[in-house]
């Protein structure tokens, strides 16, 4: 069945970035199963107002106060107003809000689940528990998450560290990974493709001969990492002149730019590397790809990575990947795509050393890494796998299929604790969980979601329901008769729910 | 951060037979004894163990409608259709085959697997969650002799503003203080002076540098004297720290090496901060003076410049807060004492041992910070005197205080714990009966200096005991958490001649 979903999150395009790209993929691929869906994110310099993606998909750019790395400014309540507003016109069911450090995805929670609304978070990012920023931060999330239908996490580390930060059911978790889009990362000359890179329409192609690698070619090692100390440039910096210094025959193409990027000319310059590492400065997204394909190895040396898409995406250019083994990375390649190291300059560069070796031997079949990937990550599946999630909240999986056999026979738990069951909209339960916060944050918290209801009372008292008009919605591309009827069914719920309250 | 709010299932709780604990805490219906493992088996399984179930026969939807029944009676029905409205659905029937055929889950995110998303493996869930990796449990008596040296710094410092206010309200002759500072600095030097002679003189594995940087930064005060008292002291703790991590960067040779290789450093140290005179006649003409009735020389003339340098400088520092009024003086030099007292560099010992110089490598506050502080706090007071006599007395037994009696004070903790254990009783009834004697205004101030022991006594006494207790006590929260989501850190082994 259809659902009206809103994705809220405060970093989207025209900004770059991980969320940002998996926000839109994942919208378009759920808007392709048939659903409505809407973005709703700040305004950014020049993109303000309502604009329509490709395949219909809105985005609704809020004006707000940007404080720091476009994330908002925390108000709690100064959100409500006009995201009941975009609520009710759009008539959206399930609020799904992505990123930790996104104050706008934690408004639209707290007050979608006050509103009655089914409240979704995917988690995208990894969060320690010793420094001060990090406390706060996950004090936060477990205001938020306390009240929450379903939680998504990219990794399973992920899932562990989510679970531990906000005190969640491990059951209401789920584990749906990033993906890439394949056809945006294929390898230099792949015979599924056309030249101008359009797939085939035949799925089948022949199989790809293997490039043999002679001992004395040159091997290029390709690095695409924002240039900071968590990306592990530091490493990088030390390993790169003993990687060259071993291997002779060895190039190096760094591309990104960060505050380290200085540290990294520093070393070229006292080891006189110039001629054999190319610095290509900061790329764009759509140019990854080029960068990629011109090398063998991707090095991947991050500190910290929840999923790491960068390396799917390099190793379905058809790249030999070497990796730190932090994070959630171990789960994500197959062990014969992927040498991994340990997050120590020795071993990095004897990871490297191994890599070279095989890939010389011509042990390693990189050409077919990329239909591997493709195999392994598509956003369809995504779409898919997130849409058993809108069902499992909204009942149209019964709670045994969704949280598993014995779970469903205990409704005596569901109300106060743990996973929010269909019952709990009720205040005094939603208030139940979020006492249990914590001495005083659970009383604070009691006080916030107590005045976000009586800020829902007056606004409906101040801007009924029944002024608000309801958007039309963009016209679909395929046209199948049941469409009228669903939408007739739709607006009788929403009568019921007018009537109800 | 302790979660709560809900039971986590920690390693703890992985060998709780019925999943996780919250199902078997918060279930009314006591749990059928042959139901096994939640995730592992379906409860038809259980009870049909001699055929795996193709299909659900009607008996199993039947028992299934009657397990739900016991709590949920009205949705039994509803549930029904619906699963079998989600038996339809390609997932679910996926996760029934799945049943028959136990694939093992695997943390892994580029298999299809046949579990649902939100499955949770009992028996990987977490299981490189570490808790308080680091810990290490505190033991009482160790703790309060630890305290010792917060003890000793406060007393001192007490004992300084005892002084300033014995000098301001002219109950005490500032010479008599400074007489009697010099006096205890001279012994202490003496001491001091004997100890490191045995060192010297024993080939102890433990090397001199620090009492060498500090010499050697007594020559830097003489150096510099004119310029500021502060930045001297500051000079003099760099030096201290710049001593302990040479001794780190030398650390990674062979051991044999290592005490060469520190005496080395120390000795470059002692060329670059001597004098260019005394060098070439320390080095061309050993039999001349001994290194250490050189050292002995030169802090016996750094003692002398400082000395007429404050001298000199004495009318200006008297003059120097006069449009300030008092109020603000009082308040500012509180600020400035509470400063030295919580930045104070308590924990890096006299000599370098190896795991205490790392401690105090990446030490992320300059020592020279608390004494500094101390340091303008009593020229600020001092420039509240109105003679010049009194301001120079106060200077000079500020330095005293405030620069060198630390580094003896390390020192001696060092060498003797029994005289460690003595100065801080001394110093404990000093500053005791130093504010006794301050506060009594009676005729009886010998009373009243005594009572200021006894409570002097009996406060830091209860102070160390009950700080420690509660530090203790306060133990059983702590609660760290690491696992892989923590950010690594990276092992760079970084070469000398890179940086």
């Amino acid at each position: 069945m259809p659902y009206n979903i809103a994705m809220v999150s405060d970093f989207f395009f025209p900004q770059p970035g991980g969320i940002e790209s998996h926000i839109y993929q994942l919208s378009t691929k759920l808007i392709d199963q048939g659903h409505k869906v809407i973005v709703i994110t700040h305004a950014y310099e020049g993109r303000t107002g309502v604009r329509y993606l490709t395949n219909g998909l809105k985005v609704y750019h809020v004006p707000f106060l940007v404080m720091f790395r476009s994330a908002t400014f925390p108000t709690v309540f100064s959100f409500f107003p006009i995201f009941r507003n975009i609520v009710l016109r759009e008539a959206i069911e399930i609020v799904h809000g992505h990123g930790t450090m996104s104050s706008f995805t934690h408004e639209a929670i707290l007050h979608a689940r006050t509103m009655g609304l089914r409240a979704v978070f995917t988690d995208h990012s990894l969060f320690g528990f010793a420094d001060a920023g990090s406390i706060l931060t996950n004090k936060l999330l477990k205001f938020t998450l306390s009240d929450v239908d379903h939680v998504i996490c990219v990794s399973h580390t992920c899932k562990e560290n989510t679970v531990l930060r906000a005190s969640l059911d491990p059951l209401m978790v789920s584990v749906i990974p990033n993906a890439v889009v394949a056809e945006n990362f294929r390898p230099l000359s792949h015979p599924g493709y056309t030249a101008d890179g359009t797939a085939q329409a035949s799925g089948q192609h022949n199989p790809i001969p293997q490039q043999v690698l002679g001992p004395n070619d040159t091997i290029t090692i390709v690095v695409i990492s924002r240039l900071f100390y968590n990306k592990g440039t530091d490493l990088l910096i030390a390993a790169i002149p003993r990687i060259i210094a071993l291997h002779p025959n060895v190039r190096f193409i760094i591309a990104g730019s960060g505050p380290k990027a200085i540290d990294l000319e520093q070393m070229l310059e006292r080891n006189v590397l110039q001629d054999r590492v190319e610095m290509l400065g900061p790329v764009r997204h759509e140019e990854v790809r080029d960068v990629m394909v011109r090398g063998h190895i991707y090095l991947h040396p991050s500190l910290t990575e929840a999923f790491g898409t960068v390396i799917v995406e390099a190793a379905s250019c058809g790249l030999y990947v070497v990796c730190t083994q932090v994070g959630g990375i171990p789960e994500v390649l197959p062990a014969h795509m992927t040498v991994f190291a340990k997050p120590e300059e020795d071993d990095l560069v004897a990871a490297t050393g191994k890599a070279i070796a095989a890939l010389r031997a011509n042990k390693v079949r990189t050409e077919k890494f990329h239909d591997q990937v493709k195999m392994m990550y598509s956003w369809y599946d995504v779409a898919q796998r997130t849409e058993r999630v809108y069902d499992g909240i909204s009942g149209a999986l019964s709670e045994a299929d969704f949280y598993g056999f014995d779970a469903a026979n205990a409704s005596s738990w569901s109300a106060s604790r743990g996973r929010a069951g269909v019952q709990s909209f009720a205040l005094i339960d939603r208030l139940k969980r979020y006492y249990g916060c914590g001495i005083w944050a659970g009383k604070l918290f009691c006080l916030c979601v107590v005045i976000d209801y009586l800020l829902f009372i007056l606004l409906e008292f101040v801007a009924p329901r029944e002024n608000i008009d309801i958007a039309r919605n963009w016209p679909k591309k395929m046209v199948n008769g049941e469409k009228n009827g669903e939408k007739n069914g739709r607006e009788r719920s929403r009568e019921m729910r007018r009537d109800t309250t | 951060m302790v979660p709560i709010k809900a039971p986590q299932p920690t390693a703890s709780t992985h060998a709780h037979p019925f999943g996780t604990l919250k199902r078997s805490s918060t279930l009314p219906v006591p749990q059928r004894p042959d139901v096994p493992h939640r995730h592992l088996l379906a409860p038809e399984d259980a009870i049909y163990q001699e055929s795996p179930p193709r299909k659900q026969s009607a008996a199993v939807t039947r028992l299934q409608k009657d397990l739900r029944m016991t709590t949920e009676t009205s949705t039994a029905p509803d549930s029904k259709a619906a699963r079998n409205r989600g038996r339809s659905r390609p997932k679910s029937q996926n996760r029934s085959t799945s049943r028959r055929s136990r694939a093992t889950w695997k943390k892994l995110l580029w298999v299809k697997q046949s579990y649902p998303d939100n499955y949770t493996d009992q028996d990987t869930f977490l299981e490189h969650l570490q808790r308080n990796p680091r810990l290490q449990p505190y033991d009482f008596w160790p703790l309060v002799a630890d305290s010792t040296v917060i003890v000793q710094h406060v007393c001192s410092v007490i004992i300084f503003v005892v002084c300033f206010v014995g000098i301001f309200q002219e109950r005490v002759e500032p010479v008599a203080v400074v007489s009697w500072g010099s006096i205890a600095t001279v012994a202490g030097w003496v001491v001091w002076d004997r100890w490191v002679g045995q060192e010297t003189a024993t080939p102890s594995r433990i090397p001199i540098p620090p009492k060498l940087t500090s010499e050697n930064s007594k020559d830097k005060l003489d150096a510099s004297a004119a310029s500021s008292m502060s930045n001297l002291t500051a000079v003099l703790k760099e030096n201290g720290n710049m001593g302990n991590t040479l001794a780190v960067t030398s650390g990674r040779q062979s051991h044999s090496a290592s005490v060469t290789s520190i005496q080395s450093t120390t000795s470059q140290v002692n060329t670059g901060t001597n004098s260019p005179i005394s060098q070439p006649l320390f080095k061309a003409d050993p039999h001349a003076l001994s290194p250490r009735s050189a050292l002995r020389l030169s802090t016996a003339k750094s003692a002398l410049l400082i000395y007429f340098t404050l001298l000199g400088l004495s009318p200006i520092l008297k003059s120097l807060t006069r449009s300030t009024s008092s109020d603000s003086i009082w308040a500012m030099s509180f600020l400035l004492f509470t400063i030295n007292i919580f930045f104070f560099d308590y924990g890096s010992l006299a000599p370098p041992t190896f795991s205490s110089s790392s401690a105090t490598k990446n030490k992320n506050i300059p020592a020279s910070l608390s004494t500094n502080a101390a340091l303008m706090a009593s020229t600020v007071l001092a420039s509240r005197l109105p003679s010049t006599g009194q301001v120079f007395s106060l200077t000079l037994f500020s330095i005293e205080v405030f620069g060198l009696f630390p580094v003896f004070r390390r020192y001696a903790k060092q060498r003797s714990w029994r005289g460690h254990v003595l100065l801080t009783a001394i110093l404990v009834i000093g500053a005791g009966g130093g504010v006794g004697l301050t506060l009594g205004e009676g005729m009886w101030p010998w009373k009243s200096g005594l009572l200021g022991v006894l409570i002097g006594a009996l406060v830091s006494g209860l102070a160390m005991g009950g700080c420690s207790w509660w530090l203790i006590g306060l133990q059983k929260y702590k609660n760290e958490i690491h696992g892989p989501w923590d950010p690594a850190r990276p092992i760079i082994r970084r070469q000398w001649d890179d940086y």
